[in-house]
C-alpha cells in the first residue's frame, strides 16, 4: 500500500509548475509501479483551470500505475480554494481508463460531469461539494456500478449547484441499481428531511449496514419517519451528526436502541437559518 | 523589576493577572496608572511616580498595557485624536502614517458625545492617532523624570507594532519572513484600485486588515475569481446604511460571507480609508479538517508560551470561537517548531527597544517553507491557561526579566 499526494501551491503555480508534468514524473519513477493510492490536491489555480488536463494525463498514463486502486481528484481545503470554485470536468474517462480502480473521491462540483458512469469493480464513490448538480446525480443513478459498496454524495444547496429536488435523488434509493451497496450517504443536504422521509421505508435499506444523513438540515420531521421504520431499526449504523433535532427527539433516538450518531446538534429555531455544513 | 509602573485599565484582568504574578514572585505590587485618569488629566505620570515614591532617581520599570475593553478610554482617545484636540508639537511623531488624513474626522465635542454601542467601530484611525499622541506624551514625560527610563516596550515600538503597515515594513527590513504585500498603502486608495491590483498581480486571495485593528477586528479574507468574476469576503465586519449619514461599521460574533460587490465595496473602502494592510493569503497548514496559526510569546529575546488557534474558518483568532491547541497536541515536527520559535524571536528582535510581544506566526501548507509572521502584538501576553516551565506568562516575565536590568531591552 503506497499513497502519494500531488499538490501545487500558489508559488509553484505562479512559477509555472504543472500538474501534468508532476504526473509524468511520477509515472516515470520507480514508485509508480507500487502506487495504490493517488491524491490530486490543488492543481494550481484550481479556480481558473479545470481538471480536464489532469484527467487526460491520467488516462494517457494509465499503464504506468498498475496497482492504482484509490483516486482522489481535488483534495484541497478552503485555505487553497473555495470548494464551490474548484473547476472540475468530466471525470468518467478515469473510470474507463482504470478498470481496476476501487475507490474514487471527487471534491468540487463546478463543471463536474460523470458520463458515462460505468465501472465493473468500483466499490466506493464519494463526491464532496457544496451543491451537486442534477445531471451528475442522474448519471450515477442511471449508471452501471455492480460492485459499488459505498456511495456518499454531498447534495448541498441550490446556491452552490444543487439544482435538483427529491425526485432527482429518489432513483438512488431504488433497489437493483447498486446490488452490492451497503453504505448510502445522501448528506449535507438542504432537503435532508425529505430525503429521510423518502428513505425511511425504502427497500434498499434492507441491504445497507450504514445510512449517512449527516451534515444536513435534518429536523424532528425527518427523524420521526426514521424512528418509525423497522428497516431503520435494523441498520448497523445511522449517521445523523450535525442536525437540527430537538432535545426531546434526541432523547427518543437514544432510547430507541438505534446505533445513531446524533452529535453536533445545531441550535437554530429559525427555519431560514438552517444550513448544511458545507455550503460554499 | 523591583519597582514597576503599569499604565493600563485597572479593572482589566491583565492588570489583575500581573499583580497576582508579582505577589507570587515576592515583588511589591506595581503602581497602576489608569489610562482614563491620564486622559482626563486627573493624574500625570510624574504625580503617580511621586505618590509611589519613585522620584528618588532610581528609574522604575515602565509597562504599557492594552488600552482596550474600556469604552470611556476609547472615547477619550478618539477625542485626543481629533483635529481640534489640544496638543503639543511633535505629538504625532510616533505615528508611522501620521501624515495621512483621517477620514471624516470627529471634533473633540463629537467624540466626547459618543455613546457605547456593542461591537461598533467608532473611528479606528482617529482612535489610533489619539493613542499615538498619548504614547508620545508619556515617552516625553518619562524621559524628563528618568533620563534612562526603562520601558518594557518603548512607546515608539508599541505604535509601530500596532500599525500593521509599519510592522510589515519593519519585519521585512529586518529580514523576517512575512507574507507578500499586495501593494503599498498609497497604491490602494479604494476598492477599484485593490481589485485591479489583485487581478493584475494575480494575487487573487488576500487578507485585508485594518492597520490598527487587534484580533479579528477589521480583518477580511478576500478573494476574487478570475474565471467567473465572483468575489468573496469573509469577515466579522458589518455595517448599517443610513440616508442622512455615513454607514456605521461594527463587528459581529459570527463570521459573514459576502459575495455581493455592493456590500464588499463599502467595507473595503472603509478599511482602506482608515488605513489597511493588504497581504497574500498564505494557505495555512491543517490539523484534520481545520487550519491553524500560532501565537508565540517572546520575552527578553526568548520564545516561551505558545498556543495554536485552530479553526474551520480562514480567520483563526482567540476572540472568535476558535479552538486552542498546544504544540504537543498539534504534533508538529521538531524542526518546524524550532523554526517557528526562531521566526518569532527574530520578529521581536526587529524592535530592539521592546522585551515582550505576542507574535502571530503562520505555518504554510508546505511545512518545508519557512514560517512567516502575520502580526506583532505588543500586548500579546494575555494567554489563558498556558504555561511555560510551569509558569503563566506574567510570572514568567517577572522572573525572566527580573534578574537585574541586563535582560531588558534598552
Amino acid at each position: 500500500m503506497s499513497e502519494m499526494k500531488l499538490t501545487i501551491g500558489y508559488d509553484g503555480y505562479e512559477e509555472g509548475k504543472k500538474m501534468q508534468e508532476m504526473l509524468e514524473e511520477l509515472a516515470n519513477s520507480p514508485a509508480a509501479k507500487e502506487l495504490t493510492s493517488l491524491i490530486i490536491g490543488d492543481w494550481g489555480g484550481s479556480y481558473e483551470n479545470d481538471s480536464s488536463e489532469i484527467v487526460e494525463t491520467l488516462v494517457r498514463l494509465n499503464g504506468a500505475f498498475p496497482q492504482l486502486r484509490k483516486l482522489f481528484i481535488g483534495d484541497m481545503d478552503g485555505e487553497e480554494c473555495e470548494v464551490s470554485w474548484i473547476l472540475q470536468s468530466n471525470l468518467a474517462p478515469l473510470l474507463t481508463a482504470y478498470p481496476e480502480l476501487l475507490s474514487l473521491t471527487i471534491k468540487g462540483s463546478s463543471q463536474l460531469e460523470l458520463e458515462p458512469a460505468r465501472h465493473e469493480k468500483l466499490e466506493e464513490l464519494v463526491i464532496i461539494c457544496g451543491g451537486l448538480n442534477a445531471d451528475v446525480i442522474t448519471s450515477i443513478s442511471g449508471g452501471h456500478f455492480p460492485s459499488l459498496k459505498k456511495l456518499e454524495l454531498y447534495l448541498g444547496v441550490d446556491d452552490y449547484g444543487f439544482d435538483g429536488d427529491l425526485e432527482t435523488v429518489r432513483p438512488l434509493m431504488e433497489t437493483g441499481k447498486f446490488p452490492a451497496l451497503t453504505y448510502l450517504g445522501l448528506k449535507n443536504s438542504e432537503i435532508q428531511d425529505e430525503i429521510a422521509i423518502a428513505l425511511a421505508q425504502a427497500p434498499i435499506l434492507d441491504q445497507l449496514h450504514t445510512l449517512d444523513l449527516s451534515m444536513g438540515t435534518l429536523t424532528d420531521k425527518g427523524a420521526e419517519a426514521l424512528l418509525g421504520s423497522d428497516k431503520v431499526q435494523k441498520l448497523q449504523f445511522l449517521n445523523l451528526s450535525h442536525h437540527y433535532l430537538s432535545d426531546g427527539m434526541m432523547k427518543r433516538i437514544e432510547q430507541s436502541g438505534l446505533h445513531a450518531d446524533i452529535s453536533e446538534q445545531q441550535d437554530s429555531e429559525d427555519e431560514d437559518y438552517r444550513y448544511p455544513v458545507l455550503t460554499e | 523589576m523591583e519597582r514597576m509602573i503599569v499604565i493600563g485599565n485597572p479593572e482589566n484582568r491583565r492588570t489583575a493577572s500581573l499583580q497576582r504574578a508579582r505577589e507570587r514572585v515576592g515583588l511589591p505590587p506595581a503602581v497602576v496608572v489608569p489610562y482614563l485618569d491620564l486622559l482626563r488629566n486627573h493624574i500625570s505620570l510624574t504625580e503617580a511616580a511621586e505618590q509611589g515614591g519613585m522620584l528618588d532617581g532610581i528609574p522604575p520599570l515602565l509597562r504599557l498595557d492594552a488600552p482596550g475593553e474600556n469604552f470611556d478610554v476609547e472615547r477619550e482617545l478618539i477625542a485626543l485624536g481629533a483635529p481640534d484636540a489640544a496638543r503639543d508639537e511633535g505629538d504625532d511623531r510616533l505615528l508611522p502614517f501620521g501624515g495621512r488624513d483621517d477620514p471624516q474626522p470627529m471634533s473633540v465635542r463629537a467624540a466626547s458625545a459618543l455613546m457605547e454601542q456593542r461591537g461598533r467601530l467608532y473611528h479606528p484611525s482617529q482612535w489610533f492617532r489619539g493613542y499615538g499622541r498619548l504614547l508620545a506624551r508619556l515617552e516625553r514625560e518619562a524621559g524628563a523624570i528618568w533620563p534612562t527610563a526603562g520601558w518594557l516596550n518603548a512607546p515608539r515600538d508599541i505604535a509601530g507594532m500596532f500599525d500593521k503597515r509599519s510592522t510589515h515594513n519593519v519585519l521585512k527590513a529586518a529580514g523576517v519572513s512575512v507574507p507578500r504585500r499586495l501593494a503599498s498603502p498609497e497604491a490602494l486608495p479604494d476598492y477599484d484600485a485593490l481589485y485591479d491590483t489583485m487581478r493584475d498581480a494575480r494575487l487573487h486571495r488576500i487578507f485585508l486588515k485594518l492597520a490598527v485593528g487587534s484580533g479579528a477586528c477589521g480583518v477580511v479574507a478576500y478573494q476574487i475569481n478570475p474565471h467567473s468574476g465572483a468575489e468573496l469576503a469573509t469577515t466579522t465586519l458589518a455595517f448599517d446604511s443610513f440616508i442622512s449619514k455615513p454607514p456605521q461599521f461594527y463587528n459581529v460574533l459570527k463570521l459573514r460571507r459576502y459575495t455581493d460587490r455592493a456590500v464588499i465595496r463599502p467595507i473595503v473602502n472603509w478599511l482602506l480609508k482608515h488605513g489597511a494592510h493588504a497581504e497574500q493569503w498564505v494557505a495555512k497548514a491543517a490539523y484534520g479538517d481545520r487550519t491553524f496559526d500560532i501565537r508565540q510569546l517572546v520575552v527578553g529575546g526568548e520564545a516561551c508560551h505558545s498556543i495554536a488557534r485552530v479553526s474551520r474558518t480562514p480567520i483563526t483568532n482567540l476572540h472568535l470561537r476558535s479552538e486552542r491547541m498546544s504544540m504537543e497536541e498539534l504534533s508538529l515536527p521538531q524542526l518546524v517548531q524550532e523554526n517557528m520559535r526562531k521566526c518569532a524571536e527574530a520578529a521581536l528582535a526587529a524592535y530592539p527597544s521592546s522585551s515582550v510581544a505576542g507574535i502571530d506566526v503562520l505555518i504554510g501548507k508546505d511545512l518545508r517553507q519557512p514560517p512567516s509572521v502575520v502580526d506583532v502584538n505588543p500586548f500579546g501576553d494575555l494567554l489563558y491557561n498556558v504555561a511555560y516551565q510551569g509558569m503563566d506568562a506574567y510570572e514568567w516575565q517577572m522572573r525572566r526579566l527580573g534578574s537585574g536590568r541586563r535582560d531588558i531591552a534598552r
